[in-house]
């Protein structure tokens, strides 16, 4: 059997009507997931516990939840146990935002949520009752790129591709929080996103002119 | 090169997939949006070793969602042809559900099929395997070896014997994964008896010949799709039981499905790096002249393959050596199969030999890059052949000029920045590119614009790009003009996209079918009497931006577009090819490069950072500089992570893999990689291929571990002989 933690072993809750205040687990790796999003998180994966004691007849617990995602209001039904990473790819098609490790270690499915970066495998979807979602694809406006987009293109800043959506998201959180003072503090805070192909110096640099041109 | 002038080639170009890849649009393959798909994950063995002895599927199957789960009690036979030619090692590979063996921990035992990935997942949890579990054997160090592969020339032991200065110095490197950031998946469907695959590999032709002859049906009935590869550095190289899991899945469902492994499963999913032991006794005269050189390699393999790579080449060719002896032997274990990693061999080879190097250095107080110097081969003493181009020289020179060599104080520990010790290393590199044969073909449309077609991959180098600029420079034709257009197995057949002969091969198979185009077009203008061109001399005319006119006179001459439509042709097309190799070798061919790198190691902590690092390469032409320079970048990044973080901790009581996730298994992040610099020398070498390229995805990570070694001993005193690097090595 696989010792896997995936998102699935988080056991649903029992009334999906649960207040969102109540300080449950759930809340704690929700809240976790959106503070910590730069650094990976063994915490969080600690939490994941997997628990047998889901009764396996039962119909999974579903949940409405209503989102904005990329400026669009959508109200869907989801199973519990689904991550904004697996609704945004699996259920709406935005597959921009990349799966790389589902355990927050990566940064490849990195996404603003209220204009906060997070990791969005970590987050549970019916977590986000009228949350703001942005993902790549509704970074730029309309033909226009975003300057960060523009800038990975121009120092090539990227190889496969694969964490790009993920690096640029975060890179617009850096900026916006303003981490980026020197080459020194933009590596620091561009940590929790793993770029394979090492493409970390242009990175760098992108991040550094687009920040420069604000 | 052709004729024609050079205006995309060697140009520092964007990628032309660029906005695709910023914008979230370009496709992986577990990305494609297939009608009624269903959703499959694996149930991995949580034994090393032994026989599967009950699944009980009942838990899972009573999970809402849960389709079917498929075990080797109830999956069909499959007929698992032999695939000759493909990139399966020697032995027998993996049958997926066929028997009751477990031959490895993490091999698949199980899938189980959902209509969502949340139930698929939860499925697989409840999946109960009963073992007869046996005591794995996983440990290197314990194992008996097989048979090795043997090298020698002149008398090795009775050249040590003779030497003045002798030395026994024995190498550990770990076992490396590659780790892509995407994870494999593939989705597989079937219409009738025919099979379609969206699956991530580095050689779509290669899961077409396997996905064929495992299940016997003709490899016309299979087609492959991956037109984005996000990252492999080698794991996509051959196709791997979860492609046979997805595509047999499809097919006891009778709906299309997707499997996409997790990070945990890659790590015995796919393949990896071998750990290897590496003994290496050389001897020398007093200065440092190399008299004999003993190479005794052992390294992972699996119990039903035999993986092998190039490590013994370097050993071979890379210093003037009369005495040389070589015995590679590979152990197998109860472990899943290996597969080329970035630096096949080399990297590991280099970091041996590299370092043995500077340790000779040390001892005889010669400078390392002198001491290089004077073991410089004069032709190719494996086989006697000259070299095609080999500036190895040069790539040292450069390197100690830009980056500062003569400020290397080479007594150890002598210099120091508040707690941190710093020291100085290079190291030379050397990788030899593969060289098969090719395919490719072009199209030039009646409005001036061209498409070519290969079966080939873009993992990241830019494939989409830089076959581009070939293209658009054989057809004279603007860049925007030119789709080229991989990822299918529909198309010509091409090569691995690996061993860095993508640019080489497909490179040359593209050139090939453009010019073929560009003289149909010039045949067809001198012989039309409607055409200012009519009566040139073919050989006079070059195209430019699209427009065909006589060389030094631009206003005699016509667009393509006129003379198509003129003609009422609506297109010209041609296949390209390149050959291979040519039988028998006139020259030897290899990349070459030298590395420099300066750490700091913290004096209390141990801790070792990489401050700054130059990598000088002599490659032949490059295409596209841009993306060259990214590429060389990445492979020290990669190279870092193999000197310092890198490592893989198996349990050997049951053959797990402890850290099997990117929170335990350290690569490179950010904060890592200091202001690093990449230098290619300009040139070309025409002895290789009609583009002059060598091939440039492997030299760049081969040498960074043993720099960076060289480095920690220049700082500390310490001769660290085990990669990856650790605190716990230096404290």
């Amino acid at each position: 059997m696989s010792s896997e933690l995936p998102e699935s072993s988080v056991p649903p809750p029992t009334g999906a009507d649960e207040p969102a205040s109540a300080p449950t687990r759930r809340t704690f790796i929700a809240t976790t997931a959106v503070g910590g999003a730069v650094v990976a998180g063994g915490v969080i994966g600690g939490t994941l516990l997997l628990d047998d004691d889901v009764a396996a007849a039962e119909a999974p617990p579903e949940s409405r939840v209503s989102l904005t995602v990329n400026g669009t209001r959508r109200t869907v039904t989801v199973d519990n146990r689904t991550s904004l990473l697996d609704l945004l790819r699996e259920h709406f098609g935005l597959t921009g935002s990349k799966k790389g490790c589902n355990a927050g270690a990566c940064g490849a499915c990195t996404v603003l949520v209220d204009g906060r970066r997070v990791n969005s495998c970590l987050t549970l979807a019916v977590r986000l009752e009228g949350a703001e979602v942005t993902t790549i694809e509704g970074l730029a406006e309309g033909d226009e790129l975003h300057p960060l987009q523009k800038a990975f293109i121009e120092q090539d800043a990227f190889q496969c591709g694969y964490c790009t959506p993920g690096q640029i998201m975060s890179g617009v959180g850096c900026i916006k929080e303003g981490h980026t003072d020197s080459p020194e503090e933009i590596r620091e805070w561009m940590s929790g996103n793993i770029c394979r192909c090492g493409c970390y110096v242009k990175i760098v640099r992108a991040v550094e002119q687009t920040a420069g041109r604000k | 090169m052709s004729p024609q002038p050079q205006a995309a080639v060697g140009a520092p170009l964007s990628r032309v997939d660029g906005r695709l890849k910023v914008t979230g649009e370009a496709q992986y393959a577990a990305e494609f949006d297939v009608d009624g798909v269903v959703h499959a994950v694996i149930v991995d063995a949580s034994i090393g070793r032994g026989r599967i002895a009950g699944v009980d599927t009942r838990d899972a199957e009573a999970h809402p969602g849960v389709l079917r789960v498929i075990h080797h009690r109830n999956a069909p036979k499959l007929p698992y042809r032999d695939n000759p030619g493909s990139n399966n090692l020697p032995g027998r590979r993996l049958r997926v559900f066929q028997d009751d063996k477990v031959l490895f921990h993490g091999q698949p035992v199980a899938v189980v099929v959902a209509t969502t990935l949340e139930a698929a997942q939860h499925g697989a949890s409840l999946v109960k395997v009963d073992y007869d579990a046996e005591q794995p054997s996983t440990d290197l160090a314990e194992a008996e070896a097989g048979e090795p592969t043997k090298y020698a020339r002149g008398d090795a032991e009775a050249g040590l014997r003779e030497s003045a200065v002798r030395m026994d110095l024995t190498y550990r490197m770990a076992r490396n994964h590659h780790n892509p950031m995407e994870t494999h998946a593939t989705i597989a469907r079937w219409d009738g008896g025919k099979l379609t695959v969206w699956d991530k590999t580095q050689w779509v032709v290669g899961t077409q010949t396997e996905l064929s002859t495992v299940f016997d049906v003709p490899l016309k009935s299979v087609r492959v799709i991956n037109p984005f590869v996000g990252g492999a550095f080698g794991s996509g190289l051959r196709c791997w039981p979860h492609t046979v899991v997805a595509a047999l899945a499809a097919r006891e469902m009778k709906r299309p499905v997707k499997v996409v492994l997790t990070r945990r499963q890659m790590y015995f999913g796919t393949g990896f790096r071998p750990s290897y032991e590496y003994r290496l006794r050389l001897g020398s005269d007093q200065r440092g002249r190399l008299r004999a050189t003993v190479h005794e390699m052992d390294a992972e393999t699996s119990s039903y393959e035999t993986f092998e790579e190039g490590v013994m080449l370097a050993g071979q060719m890379f210093y003037s050596t009369p005495n040389v002896s070589q015995a590679y032997r590979k152990v197998p274990l109860d472990v899943n199969s290996p597969i080329w990693m970035r630096g096949p061999g080399f990297a590991n080879a280099s970091f041996a030999i590299e370092s043995a190097m500077d340790e000779l250095a040390h001892r005889l107080r010669i400078d390392p890059i002198e001491l290089r110097l004077r073991n410089e081969p004069a032709e190719d003493e494996s086989n006697g052949l000259p070299w095609s181009t080999r500036r190895l020289r040069e790539c040292y020179t450069v390197g100690a000029r830009e980056f500062g060599w003569d400020r290397r104080n080479p007594k150890p520990r002598s210099r120091r920045d508040g707690d941190w010790l710093i020291g100085l290393g290079m190291a030379g590199a050397v990788y030899d590119p593969n060289n098969m044969a090719a395919k490719a073909r072009a199209r030039l449309n009646a409005d001036g614009t061209a498409v070519i077609e290969a079966a080939s991959s873009d993992m990241g180098p830019g494939t989409y790009t830089s076959q581009a600029q070939v293209a658009a420079d054989a057809l004279g034709l603007a860049m925007r003009a030119v789709d080229f257009r991989l990822g299918d197995s529909l198309y010509p057949q091409t090569p691995p996209h690996g061993g860095s002969m993508t640019m080489m091969c497909v490179g040359s198979a593209t050139l090939d079918a453009c010019d073929k185009i560009r003289r149909q077009a010039i045949k067809l203008a001198v012989e039309d009497e409607e055409s200012p061109l009519y009566g040139a001399k073919a050989e006079d005319i070059v195209v430019r931006s699209g427009r065909l006119h006589v060389q030094g006179t631009p206003a005699r001459g016509e667009t393509y577009q006129r003379l198509l439509t003129r003609n009422n042709l609506s297109r010209l097309e041609a296949d390209g090819s390149w050959a291979g190799p040519s039988d028998p070798e006139r020259h030897s061919y290899y990349s070459y490069g030298a590395v420099f790198t300066e750490v700091g190691v913290d004096a209390t902590l141990g801790l070792v950072r990489v401050r700054r690092m130059l990598g000088v390469y002599d490659c032949g032409r490059i295409v596209s500089p841009k993306l060259a320079d990214s590429q060389a970048l990445g492979g020290m990044v990669g190279g870092i992570g193999q000197a310092l973080l890198e490592h893989t901790v198996t349990d050997h009581r049951d053959g797990r893999i402890v850290n099997a996730d990117l929170a335990g298994y350290l690569v490179p992040v950010n904060a890592d990689i200091p202001e690093i610099k990449a230098i290619y020398l300009e040139g070309e070498d025409m002895q290789a291929d009609p583009l002059g390229v060598k091939g440039i995805g492997e030299i760049v990570q081969v040498g960074v571990a043993s720099a960076i070694a060289n480095a920690v001993f220049n700082a500390t005193g310490r001769r660290v002989r085990e990669l990856p690097i650790t605190a716990e090595a230096l404290l």
